[in-house]
């Protein structure tokens, strides 16, 4: 059903979209880049509608999608390089620029290989999962769409040359492993640990964000090429800020020291989120976004010691806390720490050999391979014997053979045994570490040491040992992927060629040439043989003698869950709730008070607008003359009249001295040579205190003298009247600050008088209202027909209902 | 051809007078003003279309010279402001007129408030920005009320008081600036309030801020705005966060940008720090808020801050910025109040788009905003106030999410009593396809970009 749409965009015209890599003339060709970035975007979407359509069915279309996507990057690596590059939002200069680079290529090949084997699995493990906690098989879709969504943003990420661009695929990881991790949302954990995942990843991905507004502020562009051309051309070095932002963000999507709490929490996901997470997806998206700005951030020395150094710790205190989990899914969790930590380790170490970027992806496929095939091994025991811990588990090789010998290998791959690809993995980061001096080489084997001691205890744990769980059968597709990704792990453990090769190609875009390793086995002496002998003997030795060391290790664990990071995270989470929760107890909460804030507010504005500004001349007094003592007068009585209206109780007084405000004021403006408008006031005035009066007529009397003998309204007396003050200080300055400069010479008062004949009338003010400014007219008459509308509505049978 | 800018604002206009002689709990009379707004919007499209080719267009009331009738004119700041308010009152109408209209009134008034807001966008006459903001003011009073519970009028008594005064003040400074220029033509004034001494100009400049600090629920002016978003009924709601608050962004570029941008750099530092504010005070007090409503009006308050910081930046990028802002705003909280009542897999899904639009996670368009008002501030070179709107934004983060987790959007389980009365599918449709608009923005923001770029362009270059 998909199919026919898809193979429809996985041809783009070289009319339409810029290719790179190998064209042919004119005509339609098959461009790998183009199609990626349509499954990137439409992954999603499109496994949702599917899902909303025929829940049975999304899986389905999560398999041809990531099926699609894998059989596309196949052929990219067979084809090399492509791209894309439209214009985007031309205004910020945004392009979709995507390359199929190596290094985009290897993630993609991860991204979709293991995505396939995950919906695979996913399909049968997902309706039991459902059936246990009691749920709708048809949830099943929204899981698909999500973990769609998580894949095509990972294969946008890997492929994006524009900063923006790679943003958004960045933070939309964020917000797909946020679906994801709080999939099981009846459970408060579940939705606990989503949030703590999507803060973590989203709060440090606005480093990225500034990083990626500074860059762009410093080169002028958003592209990344061009950046890294002109970057390597010595214009600019990237600067220690924005290097830090964009380590840091990757970091925390890495699960690094100290933002590695998160995933550990993570796990409240259904398993095979967990899988593809630790794989492929969200930490490997952090160690792809420094392999993706290393040419920047190799700029700075001190950044990549500042990895090496985050990487060593990292590893090593996951390396020891993974020992102590009894949950085995909390095992692996920390082991996918420890074993970033190698990677970020080795990155750091890139800057003066090269072997470390080209170790450091050839570890990640490694790793995500291995760690696939564990997570679904959890998984899959879980299910079949309802435990999760390790003391409650052993001896289940005999009734799992097939399980037991899949895992086997990816155990013995992750702990670089030899005739694995992970033997290589370790090679290299030995090599590595050699060209970094002894440090270097001592931290390298206690990693591997540590690596072999948890992992050896979590398969043993499981499958050796006396029996103490009984299994029930679990079906072949929670075991097929298990054994596909052991056969593999073998397989390129004796082979290791194609993924070295896939790795060069990805270190050549890290480390701007071209890179080549051998990895191969040598029966002979070298420094990395022995290092690996060392480990092995060290790692075997540690398992053999755990009783002895583990109660040292279990004292780390128990300081770091005092002190470490995640408590900071729940302390401060609490904090921000409780000194929220206390704002909003001290929120203003009756009118009164609400006048009061903003009137305060409006008067310290005030104050420090005049403060702010000379006052020199800016006030002048004016001079008074004989004839100005009528004027005088009631000046005076109009100050009594406003000052009297504050004091009475009872509503009547106040609308009478209200009224009383107003009349004096007409007698003002007559006074001032404006009979008109006094006329007009008078003639206000006179229907205001009518209507006040007929109002307070309608309104039941002990009502009103209920609100009057209120103590509500009275014991806030001072602040009343210091506002009421405020409020007629505010009006008395901005007035006469106004008032003190002469009327502007050229008003158009003057032109209103001159034009008055032109509208046939004698009188200006009528012109103004009904001529010159009648649109004002007409919308207050609106202003009051609306008021009229909204008392209708209020009223029943001219009565308040 | 081109279309007189007047036509859709008296197409409103009358509507509304016409609607409002109707019962408008009538279908008919609901999808009446529905035709009536949609038919305003679309004529504002073909004037925006129109004045994109050619640029801006004004017309005089009464045919009289310039400065002597009161001047409508149509730039891009304007119109984008219009198509914004228009676009989401018909959404809201749309939406409570599928819900079932409950009081007689409602479709005049949303009419009314689309006059008052397409009028204050289009005039170049400061007094009668001040009439159109009034029949928007008033129109929004009855609005609140909508319900009828008592606690809606309640509220409405809050924001009618709170709000008059922001009016008084309002109107004292356009008072205090007639009689130092002697007119209330924006483009003389522009010209002439340089030329008047700074201090009145500065005072009358403080009130003007006041009065749309209050509009736009600025800390510490905010006071009135969580019980009024919380009270009201959705659609209300939506209108209030979603175009009425236009009228505070909309009041402090044109006003403050376009005639006392002096004014406006003086008060940079009070700006900057009310901003500041803003964005902590609505941030944190979102944190522990258990309904829904409550936590998008102490964000509202929040978001307030990002736009003052904006117009603290000044210049054509930040102004920029403080529209494409307030856009996007202005769209998310209306996808959010219109979802929130609701529930499905659709709602689940829009509400996860608005929440991840409001923290400015793409391909939300809510994104774009935040990228916007980030970029204005690096380019600024202003460490201290990047570093505040991260903390904002990480913010908003929490409070937005956890407000996802608490309630279970696709099923209903463990949902206190709001409104069960909108649990119509047709109101699902419509804020899903709110949800569709935003990502769609998120996905190709070059038109909102384009928007906000001329509608800071027109703003600059009116400037003397």
């Amino acid at each position: 059903m998909l199919a026919v749409p898809f193979s429809l965009l996985l041809f783009v015209s070289n009319g339409t979209l810029a290719t790179s890599g190998n064209t042919m003339d004119g005509g339609w060709q098959f461009n790998p880049a183009a199609s990626l970035l349509a499954l990137a975007v439409l992954s999603g979407p499109l496994t949702w509608l599917v899902g909303r359509w025929r829940p049975g069915l999304a899986w389905v279309a999560g398999a041809l999608l990531a099926g699609g996507g894998l059989t596309t990057t196949i052929v990219a690596i067979a084809t090399g390089d492509s791209g894309v590059d439209v214009a985007w939002a031309p205004s910020w200069g945004l392009r979709l620029a995507f390359d199929l680079d190596g290094l985009a290529r290897l993630y993609a090949l991860l991204a979709t290989g293991i995505g396939l084997l995950v919906v695979i699995y996913a399909r049968r493990y997902v309706p039991l999962h459902l059936h246990h906690q009691g749920r709708d098989e048809r949830e099943a879709g929204p899981f698909f769409a999500a973990f769609l969504l998580f894949m095509g943003a990972m294969l946008g990420l890997v492929m994006a040359r524009d900063l923006i661009a790679l943003f958004v695929f960045w933070d939309v990881t964020a917000l797909a492993s946020y679906l994801l991790i709080s999939y099981d949302r009846q459970d408060a954990n579940a939705r606990a640990s989503a949030l703590m995942a999507l803060l973590v990843t989203g709060i440090s991905a606005l480093g990225l964000l500034v990083a990626a507004l500074l860059i762009e502020d410093r080169y002028g562009t958003f592209d990344l090429g061009a950046v890294i051309a002109a970057a390597e051309a010595g214009d600019h070095s990237l600067g220690l800020t924005t290097g830090i932002l964009i380590v840091s963000a990757a970091l925390a999507k890495s699960a690094q020291l100290p933002f590695h709490f998160w995933l550990p929490r993570a796990m409240a996901a259904p398993t095979p989120v967990s899988a593809y997470l630790h794989s492929a997806a969200m930490v490997a998206a952090g160690v792809f976004l420094i392999g993706r700005f290393y040419p920047l951030l190799a700029t700075e020395p001190r950044l990549l010691d500042g990895l090496a150094v985050v990487g060593a710790g990292s590893m090593a205190i996951s390396g020891v806390l993974a020992t102590t989990r009894a949950d085995i899914k909390q095992v692996l969790a920390y082991s996918t720490i420890s074993q970033y930590g190698y990677v970020v380790l080795m990155l750091g170490l890139g800057g003066q050999g090269h072997y470390g970027a080209v170790a450091a992806v050839f570890y990640v496929v490694a790793h995500a391979l291995a760690k696939t095939a564990l997570f679904l091994t959890a998984g899959a025991v879980t299910e079949a014997t309802g435990e999760r811990r390790l003391d409650r588990m052993g001896g289940l090789w005999r009734s799992m053979p097939a399980l037991a010998a899949g895992s086997g290998a990816a155990a013995a791959g992750l702990a670089a045994l030899p005739l694995t690809v992970g033997f290589f993995k370790d090679e290299l980061f030995f090599a590595a570490a050699l060209e970094r001096g002894p440090a270097a080489v001592a931290v390298a084997v206690g990693g591997a040491t540590l690596t072999i001691v948890y992992i050896g205890r979590f398969w043993g744990g499981i499958f050796l040992g006396p029996r103490r769980a009984t299994a029930d059968p679990v079906p072949l597709a929670l075991v097929g992927p298990v054994v596909v990704l052991g056969a593999a792990i073998l397989l390129t453990g004796v082979v290791p060629g194609p993924v070295a090769r896939l790795a060069e190609a990805a270190a050549a875009v890290s480390l701007r040439e071209a890179m080549t390793v051998s990895p191969a086995y040598h029966l002979d002496t070298r420094p990395e043989n022995l290092m690996a002998l060392a480990s092995f003997v060290l790692g075997g030795t540690l398992l053999a003698t755990r009783r002895f060391w583990s109660p040292a290790a279990m004292g780390l664990a128990r300081i770091g869950q005092r002190f470490g990071p995640a408590r900071a995270y729940g302390r401060g989470l609490d904090g921000f709730e409780r000194f929220s929760g206390a704002m909003r107890r001290v929120e203003v909460r009756d009118l009164r008070g609400r006048v009061a804030t903003i009137l305060l507010p409006a008067g310290v504005l005030v104050i420090i607008a005049l403060i702010a500004t000379p006052t020199r001349d800016a006030f002048s007094f004016g001079t008074i003359q004989r004839g100005d003592a009528g004027l005088v007068m009631i000046l005076i009585a109009t100050c009594g009249a406003g000052i009297a209206s504050t004091l009475p109780r009872d509503h009547l007084s106040m609308a009478l001295t209200v009224s009383g405000v107003g009349y004096c004021l007409a007698v003002t403006y007559a006074l001032f040579g404006a009979p008109d408008v006094a006329l007009v006031a008078v003639l206000v005035e006179t229907m205001f205190a009518l209507l006040f009066l007929g109002m307070l007529s309608l309104l039941p009397r002990r009502v009103l003298a209920e609100e009057a003998a209120e103590p509500e309204n009275h014991h806030h007396g001072r602040r009343d009247a210091a506002l009421a003050v405020i409020a007629g200080v505010i009006a008395l300055v901005v007035s006469w600050s106004a008032l003190s400069r002469p009327t502007f010479r050229e008003s158009v008062a003057v032109d209103y008088i001159e034009l008055a004949p032109d509208a046939h009338a004698r009188d200006v003010v009528t012109v103004i209202l009904t001529d010159f400014r009648g649109l004002d007219t007409m919308g207050e008459i609106t202003v009051i027909g609306i008021a009229m509308l909204g008392i209708a509505g209020l009223l029943r049978r001219g009565r308040l209902r | 051809m081109s279309l007189d800018l007047t036509v859709p604002l008296g197409l409103a206009w009358f509507a509304a007078i016409g609607l409002a002689f109707f019962d408008g709990r009538r279908a008919w009379a609901g999808w009446a003003a529905v035709a009536a707004l949609a038919t305003t919007l679309l004529g504002t499209v073909a004037v925006a279309v129109d004045v994109a080719h050619s640029g801006p267009r004004s017309v005089v009331a009464g045919g009289w010279p310039t400065t002597i009738g009161i001047t409508l004119e149509a730039d891009a700041l304007g119109l984008t402001f219009a198509l914004l308010s228009l676009s989401v009152l018909l959404v809201a109408l749309t939406y409570e007129v599928v819900a079932g209209v409950q009081a007689r009134g409602f479709p005049a008034l949303v009419l009314a408030m689309a006059t008052g807001l397409l009028g204050l966008c289009l005039t170049a006459d400061l007094f009668n920005f001040y009439v159109f903001f009034e029949i928007a003011m008033v129109s929004a009073y009855v609005l609140t009320g909508y319900g009828d519970r008592p606690h809606q009028l309640r509220a409405a008594t809050i924001f009618l008081i709170v709000n008059l005064l922001g009016s008084v003040l309002f109107l004292i400074a356009i008072a205090a600036l007639y009689h130092l220029t002697g007119t209330l033509d924006m483009e003389q004034l522009a010209i002439r309030i340089p030329i008047v001494q700074t201090n009145p100009a500065i005072l009358s400049a403080t009130l003007i801020f006041v009065a749309f600090g209050i509009k736009l629920g600025l800390f510490p002016f905010h006071f009135w705005l969580a019980a009024v978003y919380t009270g009201t009924r959705p659609a209300v709601a939506a209108i209030l966060s979603g175009a009425l608050v236009n009228i505070g962004s909309y009041g402090l570029l044109r006003i403050g940008g376009g005639l006392l941008p002096r004014e406006l750099e003086q008060g940079a530092p009070v700006l900057f720090a009310l901003g500041a504010a803003s964005i902590l005070y609505g941030g944190l007090q979102a944190i522990s808020c258990g309904d829904p409503r409550e936590v998008l009006a102490y964000s509202s308050i929040g978001q307030a801050g990002y736009i003052l910081v904006c117009l603290a930046i000044g210049g054509e990028a930040g102004y920029a910025a403080a529209v494409l802002f307030a856009v996007t705003n202005a769209i998310n909280k209306t996808l959010l109040f219109l979802v929130v009542p609701l529930r499905g897999p659709w709602v689940a899904a829009a509400v996860t788009v608005g929440a991840a639009s409001v923290a400015g996670i793409p391909p939300a368009a809510g994104f774009f905003g935040k990228a916007a008002v980030f970029r204005s501030t690096v380019a600024d070179g202003n460490p201290a106030i990047l570093t505040l709107l991260v903390a904002g934004s990480a913010l908003s983060f929490i409070y937005m999410f956890q407000m996802v987790g608490r309630q279970d959007w696709a099923t209903g389980d463990g949902v206190g009593p709001i409104w069960s009365d909108s649990h119509l599918p047709a109101t699902r449709i419509i804020a899903g396809g709110v949800a569709v608009v935003v990502i769609g923005l998120g996905l190709w923001p070059e038109p909102l970009l384009v928007l906000s770029d001329a509608a800071a362009t027109a703003l600059i270059g009116r400037l003397p």
